[in-house]
């Protein structure tokens, strides 16, 4: 009779298991589905080419995905991601014109972005931890800010990249596209990041701020370097957006902020903090990315584009939810 | 040897001092009692000792050398461990991770190093290997582990601080007799490697079997120190009451009123969610009171009158008809009114007008659909002027109102349309001395109505002096039951004290 009734319950202790340690599996799913529905649409989407074009479009918003599931790990949020990026983009775009635009200038231009977005970050740190402001104000405040340095620093969209920069971005290197070793070097770099310290006491502190400090924990230390990880990733989204648009736009990632945000819930991380994954995040920036080429495959009139967008994403966070709530029950 | 010791510490909460004047000499090589009943001090002179609160005044002695335990992190340097009383676990972090959290393990200056942490992590785990269950391992979440589990995840945390000095508030509470005897094998052994233990414990019997010396505290203040050894749970219990208040004259009905008045409410063996087998009647207009120590079942068996959460089992009769108990809504269209002492989540309506806040439960019973200003004014009026609420107006927000009023307020709101039971769950917390006296002249005028009343509080005299009758609660059962002149302090600690 045991023997009967154990291995269904085995089965279902097997699946919270298996979610309680890939919470992103639903997103995995809802991509795979994604991806079949687009090669049905537009077979021709599936072909080498296009995915490189979608990775190549995407790898941005997965970077701001990425860069937003470490504050939200502490239960925190940046809405200023995007405009960090922004800022980024016309900085490393202006240096570059300013010092030539060779190959050595592109690079001291992309340490500088770097620099900035860690800047960026730590100024979000320092008013969300230190000053104890609510984070999603304090963020917009800031994104404010930062959209006005952009705004200083390039008043006007337009100014190109040097050529070096996009042909690399847009390249092929023995083969292989140039964005495929990106994401190799950023999937690298997030199974490393995910075995610091800084992720495991992120998470603690996501889990209840007091219990945390009561262990011990430097509890505003951790969040400011959340953020601080935050504004250097948005910084790595910047270099994406330049090498893909080719160009220095101060307002380019506004619109990018609430798509990251949405991005780490569909990932399945806990917007209270304490739970995530940044893989799940990296695959819904994906599935954000397919259900828009999916939209347009299907041959939607532009004018309801944006409809059947919103639609979609929505039905992709239900299933998502869905399937983790079943998986939890 | 002194190994730590505090002089004169005090710590106020805005208005309310939570201790007043804490001493404490901790010697090296002994386990250490602190005693004292509700919102004694206890947890804030152990908060402070861990840095978690830092104290307005008063001296903290380390080996004789005056420190500054400026967090929690500056008392784990000077070599202070603690177990919290209400636990400091991340639920979605693993066991080890958990226990490891206040100093991960770390290889190349970034990164977790994993086999140190599972080592570590495995050498706490194994020392309550045959008492802690199968679910409990290195890897296993912490949120997936029940109540006793988790207390041995922060029990473990407390050990793997390695810390000279350790810091145990009431860390027995969910465990079960095989636990606590490990951990007390535990405890022995930490003592003869010369640690110093400070542990708190409401049960009599562990005090006993484990303690070398108590501290008692009453009131915010340390009453004094004794040996174990020439010391008797009687003496202890003496020296918490203190001089007997003299009690307000006894407010119990003659005998003659409990055998006029019929029985209201009938409970027979109710079981839920932290309470087990309660049995009690209550007549109208009784003042029955429910004690003990915090968190013994009062408050969860009154919440499961008024269904939030339902009981599991058991039966309850109100006024001769079973009660159905399935929803809050099912409990008020059958009579029962729930107040509770927190105002904030479970009471006040906040930023709204005190009309909106006083006519809820009466739109409900009367299935209002619309709410007409007019006519619920009219209602609302004489239920507030019957309490002697003070208020400016019915349009002015609840929050503009003092703590005493709002409650006032929100009892009002079950006064419109009479409820049978009114069930007061510490309904004066936070509420000044003089509302408070208000406030149960008002709850023992409503009892002279006809109410039957249930009355939890967290302050044992509000409960000597105005309960007719007082339900010691003890571990989720009914310990005692203490009527007429049996209604003192001491008895009230006894009952409350002795092993579950």
């Amino acid at each position: 009779m045991t023997s009967i009734s154990s291995p269904t319950r085995q089965d279902k202790g097997g699946f919270r298991a298996l979610l309680g340690r890939f919470p992103f599996l639903p997103a995995l799913l809802i991509l795979v589905v994604l991806l079949v529905l687009n090669g049905i649409f537009e077979p021709n989407s599936l072909s080498f080419r296009s995915l490189t074009g979608l990775v190549r479009t995407y790898l941005a918003l997965m970077l701001l995905a990425v860069a937003q599931t470490y504050v939200v790990y502490a239960a925190d949020i940046d809405l200023s991601v995007g405009a960090i990026a922004s800022l980024v983009n016309v900085t490393i775009i202006v240096l570059m014109q300013h010092w030539g635009g060779g190959g050595l200038s592109v690079l001291a231009a992309l340490g500088i972005g770097v620099l900035v977005g860690l800047a960026c970050g730590l100024v979000n740190g320092f008013v969300v931890a230190a000053l104890r402001l609510q984070a999603i104000v304090a963020t917009f405040a800031t994104s404010i800010f930062f959209t006005g340095l952009a705004l200083v620093i390039l008043p006007v969209a337009g100014m190109p990249a040097p050529t070096v920069f996009w042909r690399t971005y847009g390249g092929t290197f023995f083969g292989i596209p140039f964005v495929f070793y990106a994401a190799a070097a950023l999937a690298i770099l997030l199974y490393l990041l995910a075995r610091t310290r800084l992720a495991t006491q992120l998470l603690a502190v996501g889990d209840g701020q007091q219990a945390a400090f009561q262990s011990g924990l430097p509890v505003t230390a951790i969040r400011i370097g959340g953020y601080a990880l935050c504004g250097v990733f948005a910084a790595l989204a910047a270099f994406c957006i330049t090498g893909d648009t080719a160009s220095g736009d101060p307002l380019v990632g506004a619109k990018m902020t609430l798509f990251s945000v949405a991005a780490v819930v569909l990932g399945g991380s806990a917007l209270s903090g304490g739970f995530g994954t940044v893989a799940g995040s990296v695959i819904a920036a994906l599935i954000i990315g397919l259900i828009n080429s999916l939209v347009f495959f299907a041959g939607t009139p532009s004018h309801w584009q944006n409809f059947v967008q919103g639609l979609a994403i929505l039905a992709a966070l239900m299933v998502g939810v869905l399937v983790s709530r079943r998986g939890r029950a | 040897m002194t190994k730590l010791k505090l002089s004169g510490v005090s710590k106020a909460y805005g208005a309310t001092l939570a201790l007043r004047r804490g001493d404490l000499a901790l010697d090296t090589g002994e386990v250490h009692v602190l005693i004292g009943a509700n919102g004694s001090g206890k947890s804030t002179l152990c908060k402070i000792m861990a840095g978690s609160v830092r104290p307005d005044a008063g001296e903290v002695l380390l080996d004789g050398q005056a420190v500054t335990v400026s967090g929690p992190r500056a008392a784990q340097a000077l070599g202070i461990g603690i177990f919290y009383q209400e636990l400091s676990l991340a639920d979605h972090r693993s066991v080890a991770e958990n226990i490891c959290l206040p100093d991960l393990p770390k290889k190349n200056g970034f990164f977790v190093d994993r086999e140190a942490l599972l080592e570590k992590a495995g050498r706490y785990i194994a020392l309550f290997e045959r008492v802690a269950g199968d679910s409990l391992h290195a890897t296993a979440t912490v949120g997936d582990l029940r109540a006793d589990q988790r207390q041995l995840v922060e029990i473990m945390k407390a050990l793997a601080t390695e810390a000279p000095i350790l810091i145990f508030d009431e860390p027995t509470s969910a465990l079960d007799r095989a636990q606590v005897d490990r951990f007390f094998e535990i405890l022995r052994d930490l003592k003869s490697e010369g640690r110093s233990i400070v542990f708190i414990s409401h049960r009599m019997d562990e005090i006993f079997a484990i303690g070398d010396r108590v501290t008692v505290i009453r009131d915010g203040e340390t009453v004094g120190t004794e040996a174990i050894a020439d010391t008797s749970p009687e003496a202890v219990i003496r020296m918490m009451v203190g001089v007997q208040e003299t009690l307000a004259t006894p407010q119990a009905a003659p005998p003659s009123h409990e055998a006029s008045h019929e029985i209201a409410l009938t409970v027979e063996k109710l079981t839920g969610l932290g309470f087990r087998d309660v049995d009690f009647e209550v007549r109208r207009g009784e003042i029955l009171g429910l004690g003990g120590l915090h968190g013994q079942g009062q408050s969860a068996l009154l919440k499961a009158l008024f269904g939030a959460p339902p009981a599991r089992a058991g039966q309850v009769v109100l006024n001769g008809q079973p009660l159905r108990t399935e929803s809050p809504r099912a409990a008020i269209a059958q009579g029962i009114a729930y107040v509770s002492g927190d105002r904030g989540r479970d009471g006040v309506i906040s930023g709204r007008p005190i009309l909106e806040n006083v006519t809820p439960i009466h739109a409900l019973r009367n299935r209002l659909v619309l709410a007409r200003p007019g006519p619920l004014s009219e209602k609302a009026l004489p239920a507030l002027k019957a309490l002697n609420t003070k208020f400016a107006g019915l349009s002015h927000s609840i929050g503009s109102l003092s703590g005493g009023n709002q409650q006032k307020i929100v009892i009002a709101r079950w006064l419109i349309d009479k409820p049978d039971i009114l069930l007061l769950d510490d309904p004066t917390k936070g509420i000044d001395l003089s509302a408070k006296a208000d406030l149960f002249a008002l709850i023992r005028r409503l009892a002279e109505e006809g109410l039957a009343i249930l009355l939890y509080s967290s302050e044992d005299a509000e409960l000597l002096n105005n309960a007719d009758r007082i339900l010691v609660f003890n571990g989720g059962a009914v310990s005692r039951e203490l009527s007429g002149a049996d209604r003192t302090r001491y008895n009230l600690y006894q009952a409350a004290y002795e092993a579950a």
